[in-house]
């Protein structure tokens, strides 16, 4: 075989390996703890001199309390498998629509798939602890 | 809460003891008057709420505690999951915001924690005559870098101001940051990819995830911008940011810049271009991001549910202008000359004109009911994307209560209204700010 065709064979499978590959192979994501709260990051050397990783530690994790009441074990299970609750405690009072409107797009447009006996006990909780004449400090 | 009020009592009484002390051994007036003088706890010192509303968040800042993530010096949270920081209002005092000082603010949970640069590649595919990858490597070392200071600021920076309040990030006005962008022009690496005729949008994806189902705006993060838009030709795929690499809660290992527009088509940890022969049809283009398609995006809660409102894409950012010193925490005293500082920028230009206006007693909310204003001085021009300082000098006349507001032109002539907007999603925010001071007595 002419030295031409080793090579073009090498990068066809070069090529074949690297679409094959997972796409995010390349990286670590999502990892969040609780256990550096409240600590000053320490600059620590990285530990690999020759490799090309670039890394950081964990995103540290602020969860709020929730306000007690029917409900808010539904919230906390349902509302953050893609959030945090902050979004919910961030949020200034809001009137009741607004938090069923909320409750809404997260099912139907962002894909939630809440059960239909359980959307209306999560929007009467948001509606009793975060609306307009319900929320408390 | 208790405890925090428990705390400054105990304050209180330790500042009376050592005020009788310091009574009895200098022989001053009575204990009780020193006392009063010395018991008032400054307003910066004062409790927070654990949320603002219905009324306008008060404060230049949102609300949240302050928090420490890796690369970054202590911000304001307002989530965890996805991560969403705000900057510190004194870190505006410069045109420049530090790289662990800029603000955050991340759509999907499953965020980069580590990149390794030997795979990762910056793919341009779609309706393109050549795919192409590019590793770091090839961006720093194939192309010339350039460089341009732009402002990044979040659609929805202030939305804490808007009146109702309207669902969302309550930001107050520390989702903004300008910094030195260094890497490739967009254009280049479109041209090396040959993009074929019948292509009509250009689309930016990250390395970020989200955990809803695919399809759905909960899965992925996507910007497009129309090919026919001229600002493609100011885009810089940047690997470095003020001179640095950019912080991973940034953007490691590059970032889209889009200068002058608002930061949602900024994509961070950019992998993916893709070029589209149709309209982008994704939530985060077709639904999200989207204002009124009317003079400053303004509309009405009736007009929303009424159902007509047109809305287009959001784009460029308006005309605005903080007053970032003196922040109104601590009394200045009459005759005493003292330098009032902010920062101005506009989207569609250098801000060439900055007006300060200050006036006795009146109210914040209603805003000014006389307005006479004095040109404040413009620091250095760092381009028309940039954080543009100013200054003036101001002698507080006597004792009392002022308001003191700074308003902004840009080249194309816009100029802050006293008129604040608004629209479902809280977006466009520009309204004249203004800062409260209290003077006292120099003897």
């Amino acid at each position: 075989m002419k030295r031409s065709t080793i090579w073009f064979i090498a990068i066809l499978a070069g090529l074949a390996a690297a679409a094959g590959s997972l796409v995010y192979a390349q990286f670590d994501a999502g990892y969040y703890s609780q256990k550096n709260l409240g600590a000053i990051m320490q600059p620590a050397a990285p530990k690999d001199t020759d490799g090309a990783t670039y890394a950081v530690t964990a995103y540290p994790l602020y969860p709020p309390e929730l306000a007690p009441g029917p409900g808010r074990e539904d919230v906390q299970s349902y509302c953050s498998t893609c959030h945090s609750t902050r979004y919910i405690t961030m949020q200034p009072p809001l009137p009741p629509e607004t938090w069923a409107a909320e409750v809404n797009k997260m099912v139907k447009v962002m894909g939630q798939p809440i059960p239909d006996d359980v959307q209306p006990v999560i929007i009467k909780y948001l509606q009793t602890h975060y609306a307009l004449e319900t929320r408390k400090p | 809460m208790n405890e925090r009020r428990e705390l400054s009592r105990r304050k209180l009484l330790h500042i009376a003891s050592i005020a009788a002390g310091v009574a009895e051994t200098r022989g001053f007036g009575s204990v009780e008057k020193l006392f009063a003088q010395q018991s008032e706890v400054p307003a910066n010192e004062k409790i927070l709420p654990t949320f603002t509303g219905p009324s306008q968040n008060p404060y230049w800042n949102s609300i949240g505690p302050v928090v420490q993530y890796p690369q970054k010096s202590p911000l304001v949270l307002l989530t965890d999951r996805p991560v969403q920081l705000e900057t510190p209002r004194h870190y505006f005092e410069n045109a420049f915001t530090p790289n662990e000082a800029f603000y955050v603010r991340w759509h999907l949970d499953e965020i980069p924690n580590s990149v390794d640069l030997a795979t990762w590649r910056l793919s341009i595919e779609g309706n393109v005559e050549r795919l192409l990858k590019f590793s770091m490597g090839d961006l720093t070392s194939k192309f010339k870098p350039v460089s341009v200071a732009a402002v990044n600021q979040c659609s929805g920076n202030s939305r804490g101001k808007f009146q109702p309040r309207v669902p969302g990030g309550q930001w107050g006005h520390g989702a903004m940051g300008n910094a030195k962008w260094t890497g490739v022009p967009l254009r280049e690496l479109l041209v090396a990819a040959k993009i074929k005729e019948d292509a009509l949008f250009v689309q930016f994806q990250g390395l970020d995830k989200g955990k809803g189902p695919e399809g759905h705006g909960s899965h992925e993060f996507l910007k497009s911008l129309d090919l026919k838009n001229p600002v493609l030709d100011e885009c810089i795929v940047a690997y470095a940011m003020n001179d640095e690499p950019l912080p991973m809660l940034n953007g490691f290992p590059v970032r889209l810049i889009v200068p002058g527009y608002f930061a949602t088509y900024w994509m961070k940890s950019l992998s993916w271009i893709r070029v589209l022969e149709k309209p982008d049809e994704n939530f985060w283009m077709k639904t999200g991001y989207r204002v009124p398609d009317t003079p400053r995006g303004n509309t009405t809660p009736e007009d929303v549910k009424a159902g007509n409102v047109k809305t287009v894409p959001i784009s460029r950012m308006p005309v605005r202008s903080f007053i970032i010193t003196p922040d109104g925490a601590t009394k200045l005293v009459a005759q005493l000359p003292l330098t009032v500082r902010g920062i101005a920028f506009s989207g569609y230009g250098s801000v060439n004109k900055m007006e300060v206006s200050i006036n006795e007693s009146f109210s914040a909310v209603s805003g000014l009911t006389t307005k006479t204003w004095t040109p404040a001085d413009l620091g250095d021009d760092h381009g028309p994307y940039s954080f543009r300082t100013w200054s003036h000098t101001w002698i507080p006349p006597k004792p009392g209560r002022y308001l003191l507001a700074a308003r902004a032109t840009d080249a194309k002539g816009n100029v802050q209204s006293d008129e604040g907007v608004w629209n479902p999603g809280g977006y466009l925010w520009n309204r004249i700010e203004y800062q409260e001071v209290v003077v006292g007595r120099a003897s």
